[in-house]
């Protein structure tokens, strides 16, 4: 009995610590996001002056923010989905095409996980760059000249540019993981289907991804999280939000109306509804890709 | 409005890092506080006190005095040696200086902790929000008397020493009831810039003339290049011509308007005018450089350098800014103002003034008065040009400064002390609570306007409904 005691005590004395930072830099300051949300509150001086809901109901009748969220969810819509795809092809290739210099594209295709997420914006800021742009004077080069812009001051591209820098960043991770996951897949399935006379695509639909399924639901979720953190760092450098406010996405908005905008019980009404959604579409996303229990 | 913009990107994840440095430097001044207190009582001989000249003399219940500085471009070395100074000529008290370029970071858990610095120096786009938070708290320290007294070294009010309008102006008296709660400090002149060399080899005249600009839309041709460009993805820069242009079409009236959000102003004439300007600018080959709504400020402004463009807006800080940046053969900065409308009226610049408070909470309210004050002596400005490069708005400052700044930088204030009409001017602090920023509402539009993908009238249709927002919401406030 005491034996069983100290041992919970033990126990007790080893979670402490964690359970304290963790207490203390993340549960307490969520209780205060959700809190500080019914306040207006300028996030400096004088007490914060409670104001219900109207925080949340303000959200819906400013343009701006409705702009940001549809600018978001685009974002989230097109990103995952485009990442996922790349990443699961190519890990596919990879593994399956027994390519000699799988070592090289692996490392490559990975190489934008380890750079920062300044970086890679400063470097397509450049990429897209109007004049001196790689991508503009590579469609000079190959004669197709009058289709180069300006991607990133255009409202009808700007979004679009944005997104295959952020597929670009993430791909090369999932990919890794995938790759995992396929060298996991037992090779004699690979077999026997092609023996069947499967071709690659059909082995790719009827083994590798149902193979994959668990670490693609995971890749998701983590996917549509990655785009909500990653999108305030890649828009602030890259665009500012410009043009007219065309690439400006809830967390850009929320970063200005908390620190430009002094107005903090708002901005935590924002971030409240972020969490909220996001919270939504990764319940959602998981429970569509359920498989009915076999 | 300045080059420091992009900052901003990095600076959420260094957000966690300023909050614990805040914490950091707290506990830091707190022991010199004690160590000061010590040394203050033990070792201030009364004697030394005694002989200070001037105000000197005066005994100051507390002799701490925790300041916060910007430190951007023009660096923390005048501050040190001003404080030091300071010390010496009152001898017993204790200067902290707190100097980071994310002022605002650190200050904001102190301030909000109840426990702020007695006296900060906030500049830098980055930073200066955290100003609008304290004027729409009213959490700034009255500082009127502090200008109606007797100069530190003199007998003339302090006031006359300040450049004239600058006091009156909306950024040091924020609520328009003629008292001071914003103390001026550096001052920058902004407008549009060209390449001498290019002018004086081509024998091209600077315009004087938004007409004279325009025309000189064929000889940019001849010479490869655009007429104009500006800061893409910041349009916020626009203002520097667009407002002394508001002035020089509707004067102040025109600009009171426009600040104090009057919604009749985006019907009015000078709005058709001055932003007929823009859409000109946009709408007419050759006069807006190929992509620039895309660019950032560095981008731009090397484009501009490079010769791809005539004419840019920007501040003072230009030349400093770009020192490393690539440029054309013989380019040479050249300071052009804001053209006027109509033939022989000046040339008009916009100004800016950065800004100094003493919080409402400080701890030490007459010291950090006194350390005001001190600043504006002649020896501190002297030492301001010396060691920051940088011009106070006091009258004769830049003649004060010359033996320190660049040639152009002194030919561009000087070209305010003669002539060139100085234009400033800031947005009426809006409604606590409300959503609105009003600089951003007003200029990022413009880059719709850029991109022909917005008319003037779709521009000033929702620029009316928003002031018109802004202004019910100032008197439901009221």
């Amino acid at each position: 009995m005491t034996m069983k005691l100290r041992r919970r005590a033990f126990i007790a004395c080893c979670l402490l610590p964690g359970l304290v930072l963790f207490g203390l830099f993340k549960v307490y300051p969520t209780v205060q996001v959700f809190e500080k949300s019914f306040f207006q509150w300028t996030g400096i001086g004088d007490a914060p002056r409670y104001i219900g809901f109207k925080n949340y109901a303000d959200l819906f009748r400013d343009d701006v923010f409705l702009l940001s969220l549809r600018n978001t969810g685009f974002l989230m819509l097109v990103v995952p989905v485009a990442t996922l795809l790349v990443a699961l092809v190519n890990a596919s290739v990879l593994t399956r095409a027994k390519l000699k210099e799988r070592a090289l594209y692996r490392t490559v295709f990975f190489f934008p996980s380890v750079l920062s997420f300044v970086v890679i914006a400063i470097l397509w800021s450049f990429i897209y760059h109007p004049t001196i742009g790689f991508l503009n004077a590579g469609l000079e080069r190959i004669g197709l000249g009058q289709l180069a812009m300006a991607w990133l001051g255009d409202q009808r591209t700007v979004l679009w540019a944005l997104a295959v820098t952020m597929v670009w960043q993430a791909a090369g991770y999932y990919m890794v993981m995938y790759m995992a996951g396929i060298d996991g897949i037992p090779p004699d399935l690979y077999e026997a289907a092609s023996i069947d006379g499967a071709t690659g695509f059909r082995q790719f639909m009827h083994i590798t991804v149902p193979m994959l399924w668990e670490i693609i639901r995971i890749t998701i979720v983590f996917s549509i999280n990655g785009v909500l953190t990653i999108s305030f760092i890649i828009v602030s450098v890259m665009t500012a939000g410009g043009p007219d406010r065309h690439s400006e996405v809830v967390m850009t908005y929320l970063y200005g109306q908390a620190f430009t905008n002094s107005n903090f019980g708002y901005a935590m009404a924002i971030g409240v509804f972020v969490f909220v959604v996001s919270l939504l579409l990764a319940l959602l996303s998981n429970r569509l890709t359920e498989r009915g229990e076999s | 409005m300045d080059y420091r913009k992009t900052i901003a990107a990095i600076a959420a994840p260094v957000m966690a890092f300023g909050l614990l440095a805040g914490c950091g430097s707290n506990g830091g001044s707190g022991n010199e506080a004690s160590r000061a207190a010590d040394g203050g009582s033990g070792g201030g001989s009364p004697a030394s006190a005694a002989n200070s000249p001037g105000a000197g003399g005066a005994e100051f219940a507390n002799k701490e005095l925790n300041v916060a500085v910007f430190q951007g471009g023009y660096g923390r070395e005048y501050w040190d040696t001003v404080a030091e100074n300071f010390m010496k000529e009152y001898p017993g008290t204790k200067i902290n200086i707190t100097a980071s370029p994310k002022i605002a970071e650190l200050v904001r858990p102190k301030i909000v902790a109840g426990n702020p610095p007695d006296l900060m120096y906030i500049a830098g786009s980055d930073n200066t929000p955290i100003l609008d938070g304290l004027i729409k708290d009213k959490a700034l320290l009255d500082l009127t008397d502090v200008f109606g007294a007797a100069t530190a070294d003199g007998s003339q009010p302090l006031k006359d020493k300040i450049l004239p309008g600058v006091l009156e102006s909306r950024s040091m008296s924020p609520y328009g009831d003629g008292k001071i709660y914003l103390a001026p400090f550096n001052f920058g002149v902004m407008g549009l810039w060209y390449n001498k060399n290019l002018f004086d080899t081509k024998g091209i005249a600077p315009p004087k003339t938004w007409d004279e600009l325009f025309a000189l839309n064929d000889k940019a041709k001849e010479n490869g290049r655009a007429l104009f460009t500006y800061q893409g993805i910041y349009p916020g820069y626009l203002e520097e011509m667009i407002v002394p242009s508001i002035f020089s079409v509707g004067g102040q009236q025109a600009l009171d308007q426009f600040y104090n959000y009057d919604s009749q102003f985006w019907k009015s004439d000078t709005f058709r005018q001055v932003w007929g300007l823009l859409e000109k600018i946009a709408n007419e080959d050759n006069m807006l450089m190929k992509g620039t709504v895309a660019l950032n400020h560095t981008q731009s402004q090397t484009a501009f350098m490079q010769g791809k463009a005539m004419f840019i807006p920007n501040g003072t800080w230009f030349e400093d800014e770009m020192k490393d940046a690539p440029r054309e053969d013989g380019f040479q900065f050249g300071f052009l103002g804001v053209p006027a409308f109509k033939e022989g009226d000046p040339v008009k610049v916009m100004t800016n003034v950065e800004q100094i408070v003493i919080p409402a909470k400080a701890k030490n309210p007459e010291l950090a008065k006194a350390f005001l004050k001190y600043l504006y002596t002649d020896e501190s400005i002297k030492l301001n040009a010396e060691k920051s490069k940088a011009v106070m708005a006091v009258k004769g400052a830049p003649d004060l400064a010359k033996p320190y700044i660049s040639e152009t930088t002194y030919n561009v204030y000087k070209a305010v002390d003669s002539g060139m009409e100085a234009v400033s001017g800031s947005f009426k602090p809006v409604a606590k609570g409300s959503k609105y920023n009003p600089s951003d509402e007003v200029y990022k539009p413009i880059s719709s306007i850029m991109n022909k993908q917005m008319s003037l009238d779709e521009y000033a249709a929702k620029l009316f409904t928003i002031y018109t927002d802004i202004d019910n919401e100032l008197k439901q406030a009221q």
